[in-house]
C-alpha cells in the first residue's frame, strides 16, 4: 500500500487509512480540524514556514477548562502587574520548530485582550500577559489546543529567574572575552611575526597598547566571577581553581603592565585574555547545564495536578494537594492523573503507569490495589484512600530526588579542583622561593643581572616561572582530545553533553539498561498463534473487533492478522463495549438476522463468560472467541532490539558487565534477559529503588553507566556516572542524561564505549606531554633562561603537540 | 610617519570594535539573546510581513495599556 503524507502533520501514512477531502489528505480528525481552522484565519502560511518538516498530530485532552479559571489556580500560578494585566507561565507542549512558536505567538498576539506571549524555543516556556476583563485563562488555552499545542501552567520560581539571569551574566562576560582575545591574538600574530622578521620597538609598544587595551576589560570585567571565587574561597580556607586562574592572570597582567612603562622584555596581555576566555567557555556550559536542569523540572512540576477531588462527609470538595492527610477519600475520574499514593476502595479502573514503570501496557487495578502518584485513571471512576501525603508520594519523592542529584552533579569538577590546588600551590610556592633566591642569594650566586635593577629583575625571573607554567597546553590537554573524540561520536548519532563523560564512560565497568524501550522497542509482536478456524468471515469479524480498540495488544494482533491475511475487510459491529484490563465483546448480526456475540481479550475474559478453555502462558495473551467458541488464540511478546544480544557480549568482552533493572514482573524480565544473554536482572523495582541500586555500585567502588528511556528512569539516569538517554525517550529522561543516543541504536552505544576509550587514552597522552613541557621549562625560567622569545614558542609549540597528537583520534 | 598611521588605524579599530561590543551587551542585557534556538529560527522568519507583524504587536500593546491608564483615570470620578 503507498503512504501519503498529512496534509497538516507531515506524517506519512497507508492511504487506506487517510480521511480523503477533494485533493487533502489527513490522518486523524485533529488535523483535519486545525488545518481548516488555519485556513479560515488566514494562518496557512504556516505550512510554507514548515518546510518538509513534520510535527506531532494535534493533541486530545480532556475538558479540564475550568480548573485554569478557579480561584486556587489563580493562587498558584498568576500574578497580577500594576496595571492591572494577569501574567502566567506556561509550557507549551507539541512545539517542534521554529513554525510552531510563529503560530502559537501569532494566535495569542491576534487574540482581542493578550497584551504579550512570548514563547521560548528553546525550552517551550511562554509568558503570557492578558487582560481578564476581556478573556478568561481558560480560553486562552482553549485557543492554544485549537490548534493542536496543548499547554501546562508551573510556577515560574525564584529558581528559574536565577538561572536565567546567571545565564546571560556569563553569556555576555564570555563574549566580551571572547571579542577581546580573537582581536588580541591578531595583535600577537603580528608581533611573533615581527620576531623573526624584525620589529621596530615602537610598533611593539604599538601592539603592547592594543593588547593592554583589550586585555583590561577581559581581566577586570570577564574575569572578574574568578576573584569573587578566589575571595569566598580563601573566606573558606581553600585554595580553588579560581585562585589559580586569577592569581596567575593577575600577576601575568603586571608582569606585563611593567614591560608596557618601560621595563626591558615581553608583555604576555595575550596569556591573560586567553586563560580566561578559556576557562570562561568551561564555566559557561556549566551554567547552560544548570539552566536546562531548572526547566526540566518545571516540565514535571506542571504535570503533577494541583487539587484533588476529597470526599468528606458523603459530600464532593475540590482541596489542594498539600492539604491532603492520609486516611482521606479521594475520587479520581477517567483522565485524572492521582496525585498522592493510596489504595483503592471502590470501583476498578486501568492505570497508566508508564510514568512509574515505563511499561505502556495499562495496569488493572481493584480493590485494595495500591494507587501510586502521577499515574493516570484511563477508563473508569474510583475512590481510594490516601496513605502517603503530598509531600511523601512517589511522584513527589523522584521530584525531590532529581532536584539533589542535579545541584551535586559535578563530581568530576570537584577532582579537578583538587589537582588544580596542589599544582597551583606548587608553582606560586616555586615562584616565591625564586623570587627570595634571586633577590637575597643571587649576588652570592653569581646571577646575571643584565644591568637591571636588583628588585625588578628578580621579580621579573620570578613571574616569568607562572607564565611559563602558564597551563595552556595543560588547559588544551583534554578540551583538545575531547572535542574531537566528541565530533567522532556525534557522527556516529551520539550526543554528549560534556566533554567530561567521554573519561567516565572509558572507565566503565557496570553498565546498568533498562528493560523496555532499551533492550526492547517496547512494541508487543506476536510469537505464537493458533487460529483454530480461519473461515475468512469468521477472521472478519476478529479483525474489525481488533481495530475498534486502541490497545497496545489489539493494534500488535490487528498487524499480525493483516501481514498473514491480505483480504480481511471491516464489518460493522454492534454494542462495542471494553471490558476494564481484560478485553473487548461486541455483537454482530448477519443478513439473514443472525447475532453473534464476539469477544477479545485474556484470560479472565474467557473464564468471566464462562468459556471452558484451558490456556496457560507466560506471556501476553489475546484469545477470541466468537457465540462461546474460542477459535484463535496469540502469544505476545516485547520485541528484541536489533543488535542486543551482539551488545551484551561486545561488553562483556570489554570487561563491562551488564545488569537489567526493570520495574516490569520476574518471568518476563528472566525470558528477556536470557534471550540477549544478560546474566544479572532485578525485577519489579520501582524508580527510586533503581536509583538506590545504581548507588550501591556506586559505593562499592564500581563506574557506572545507565541506559534508559523513560520517566521511570530519570532519578536512576542522574544518579548514574554517566546516563544514557534513548533519542525517543521521555523528555524529562533526555535532559537529565549526560549522553543521548539519536539513532536508539544498541550498536551506537557500543561504538561510544569504543570511541570514548580510544579518547582517554589520547587525553592521558597530552597531559603527560604538557606535564613533561613544564618538568623542562620550568626549572629555566628560576633559573632565568628563558628569553621572552622561546617563551612565546615554547608555549605555542607545546599547544601545537597537543593539538596534533589529539588528531590522530580520527586516523584510526 | 608609518607609526602615526598604526596609531591611528589603531585607535578608530578599536573605538569600533568596542561600539560593536557595546551593541551585543546592550542586545544581551535586554534579553534578545536568551533563547539561542529561536534567535537562529527568527532569521527565517524575517519578511516585511513579519516585521509589520511586529509593529502591529508593539501598537497592540501601547493601545491595550492606554485604554487600561484611562480606566484607572475614570475610576475615581465615579
Amino acid at each position: 500500500m503507498s503512504k501519503i503524507k498529512c496534509n497538516h502533520c507531515h506524517l506519512e501514512f497507508d492511504d487506506s487509512v487517510m480521511i480523503k477531502e477533494e485533493s487533502l489528505n489527513f490522518c486523524c480528525k485533529g488535523c483535519q480540524g486545525v488545518y481548516h481552522l488555519l485556513k479560515d484565519q488566514n494562518l496557512d502560511s504556516f505550512y510554507d514556514k514548515l518546510g518538509n518538516k513534520s510535527i506531532q498530530p494535534p493533541i486530545e485532552v480532556s475538558s479540564d477548562l475550568n480548573k485554569f479559571d478557579t480561584e486556587s489556580f489563580e493562587k498558584n500560578y498568576v500574578h497580577i502587574d500594576n496595571n492591572g494585566y494577569k501574567h502566567i507561565d506556561l509550557i507549551i507542549e507539541g512545539i517542534h520548530c521554529a513554525a510552531c512558536i510563529w503560530l502559537n505567538e501569532k494566535v495569542l498576539y491576534d487574540t482581542d485582550g493578550i497584551m504579550e506571549a512570548t514563547i521560548n524555543f528553546t525550552n517551550n516556556k511562554a509568558k503570557i500577559a492578558w487582560d481578564s476583563d476581556k478573556i478568561a485563562l481558560s480560553q486562552i488555552i482553549e485557543k492554544i489546543r485549537s490548534i493542536g499545542y496543548n499547554a501546562y501552567a508551573y510556577n515560574s520560581q525564584v529558581a528559574d529567574e536565577k538561572a536565567s539571569k546567571a545565564k546571560r551574566d556569563y553569556f555576555i562576560r564570555m563574549m566580551v572575552a571572547v571579542f577581546a582575545t580573537m582581536n588580541i591574538m591578531m595583535l600577537s600574530v603580528a608581533k611573533y611575526t615581527g620576531f623573526f622578521t624584525g620589529i621596530s620597538n615602537e610598533v611593539k609598544h604599538l601592539i603592547h597598547i592594543g593588547e593592554f587595551i583589550l586585555s583590561t576589560p577581559v581581566l577586570l570585567y570577564s574575569g572578574w566571577i574568578f576573584y569573587k571565587g578566589a575571595y569566598f574561597g580563601l573566606k573558606n580556607r581553600i585554595l580553588n581553581m579560581d585562585f589559580l586562574v586569577s592569581s596567575g592572570a593577575t600577576l601575568t597582567y603586571i608582569y606585563s603592565l611593567f614591560i608596557l612603562f618601560g621595563a626591558k622584555g615581553e608583555s604576555y596581555f595575550d596569556s591573560v585574555s586567553m586563560i580566561i576566555t578559556f576557562v570562561l567557555v568551561g564555566k559557561y556550559l556549566e551554567v547552560i547545564g544548570k539552566k536546562s536542569a531548572v526547566d526540566t523540572l518545571d516540565t514535571i512540576k506542571s504535570q503533577i495536578p494541583l487539587e484533588a477531588t476529597l470526599i468528606k462527609d458523603g459530600k464532593r470538595v475540590e482541596v489542594p494537594v498539600e492539604d491532603i492527610k492520609e486516611n482521606d477519600i479521594i475520587e479520581l475520574q477517567t483522565g485524572d492523573k492521582a496525585c498522592v499514593d493510596g489504595y483503592i476502595i471502590k470501583g476498578e479502573s486501568s492505570f497508566d503507569e508508564s510514568s512509574i514503570s515505563g511499561e505502556s501496557i495499562p495496569v488493572y487495578k481493584k480493590e485494595n490495589d495500591t494507587i501510586f502518584s502521577g499515574t493516570l485513571n484511563q477508563d473508569s471512576l474510583i475512590q481510594y484512600k490516601v496513605t502517603k501525603t503530598y509531600k511523601d508520594s512517589t511522584l513527589n519523592s523522584i521530584v525531590t530526588l532529581l532536584e539533589d542529584s542535579l545541584a551535586s552533579k559535578p563530581k568530576i569538577e570537584h577532582k579537578a579542583n583538587e589537582i588544580s590546588k596542589g599544582f597551583s600551590i606548587g608553582i606560586l610556592s616555586l615562584s616565591i622561593m625564586t623570587f627570595i633566591v634571586w633577590y637575597f642569594f643571587g649576588i652570592d650566586l653569581g646571577f646575571d643581572y643584565d644591568g637591571v635593577n636588583h628588585f625588578e629583575k628578580s621579580f621579573i625571573v620570578a613571574v616569568s616561572v607562572i607564565v611559563i607554567a602558564c597551563p595552556c597546553a595543560l588547559a588544551l590537554a583534554t578540551p583538545i582530545a575531547s572535542l574531537i573524540g566528541i565530533s567522532q561520536l556525534a557522527k556516529k548519532g551520539l550526543l554528549f553533553k560534556e566533554a567530561k563523560f567521554i573519561e567516565e564512560l572509558a572507565r566503565t565497568d557496570k553498565l546498568v539498561v533498562d528493560k523496555t524501550g532499551t533492550i526492547t522497542n517496547g512494541k508487543l509482536s506476536v510469537v505464537k498463534a493458533k487460529i483454530i478456524d480461519d473461515n475468512i468471515h469468521k477472521l472478519n469479524l476478529l479483525y474489525s473487533l481488533l481495530d475498534s480498540s486502541s490497545h497496545p495488544i489489539s493494534i500488535s494482533v490487528k498487524n499480525y492478522l493483516k501481514e498473514k491475511y491480505t483480504e480481511l475487510s471491516l464489518k460493522e459491529l454492534s454494542e462495542v463495549k471494553t471490558i476494564q484490563a481484560k478485553g473487548m465483546k461486541a455483537v454482530y448480526k448477519n443478513i439473514e438476522g443472525e447475532e453473534f456475540t464476539i469477544l477479545g481479550g485474556n484470560q479472565n475474559l474467557i473464564k468471566d463468560f464462562n468459556i471452558d478453555y484451558k490456556f496457560n502462558s507466560q506471556n501476553s495473551v489475546y484469545i477470541f472467541a466468537i457465540n462461546g467458541e474460542v477459535l484463535a488464540t496469540f502469544e505476545l511478546i516485547d520485541e528484541i532490539k536489533e543488535y542486543a544480544k551482539e551488545f551484551v557480549s561486545n561488553s562483556s568482552k570489554n570487561g563491562i558487565e551488564v545488569i537489567m533493572l526493570t520495574g516490569d514482573n520476574e518471568n518476563v524480565a528472566n525470558q528477556v534477559a536470557k534471550r540477549v544473554g544478560i546474566k544479572s536482572v532485578v525485577a519489579g523495582i520501582n524508580p527510586i529503588e533503581k536509583a538506590e541500586y545504581i548507588n550501591k555500585l556506586k559505593q562499592e567502588g564500581h563506574t557506572v553507566v545507565m541506559a534508559g528511556d523513560g520517566v521511570n528512569d530519570s532519578v536512576a539516569l542522574s544518579s548514574a556516572n554517566v546516563g544514557v538517554a534513548m533519542g525517543n525517550g521521555a523528555d524529562i529522561s533526555i535532559a537529565v542524561s549526560d549522553i543521548v543516543l539519536l539513532n536508539n541504536s544498541l550498536k551506537s552505544l557500543n561504538e561510544a564505549f569504543v570511541i570514548s576509550r580510544k579518547t582517554y587514552k589520547f587525553i592521558k597522552q597530552n597531559l603527560s606531554l604538557s606535564l613533561m613541557y613544564n618538568f623542562i621549562t620550568i626549572p629555566l625560567a628560576m633559573a632565568g633562561f628563558v628569553m621572552p622569545l622561546i617563551a612565546a614558542l615554547s608555549m605555542s609549540l607545546s599547544s601545537l603537540l597537543v593539538v596534533l597528537n589529539s588528531l590522530r583520534i580520527k586516523g584510526k | 610617519m608609518i607609526e602615526d598611521t598604526l596609531y591611528m588605524m589603531l585607535i578608530i579599530g578599536l573605538i569600533v570594535s568596542f561600539a560593536i561590543l557595546g551593541m551585543f551587551v546592550w542586545g544581551a542585557k535586554t534579553g534578545q539573546f536568551d533563547d539561542d534556538e529561536k534567535m537562529m529560527g527568527g532569521l527565517l522568519f524575517d519578511g516585511e510581513d513579519d516585521l509589520n507583524e511586529a509593529i502591529n504587536r508593539e501598537k497592540k500593546k501601547e493601545s491595550l495599556n492606554n485604554e487600561k491608564k484611562e480606566q484607572k483615570k475614570s475610576k475615581p470620578q465615579k
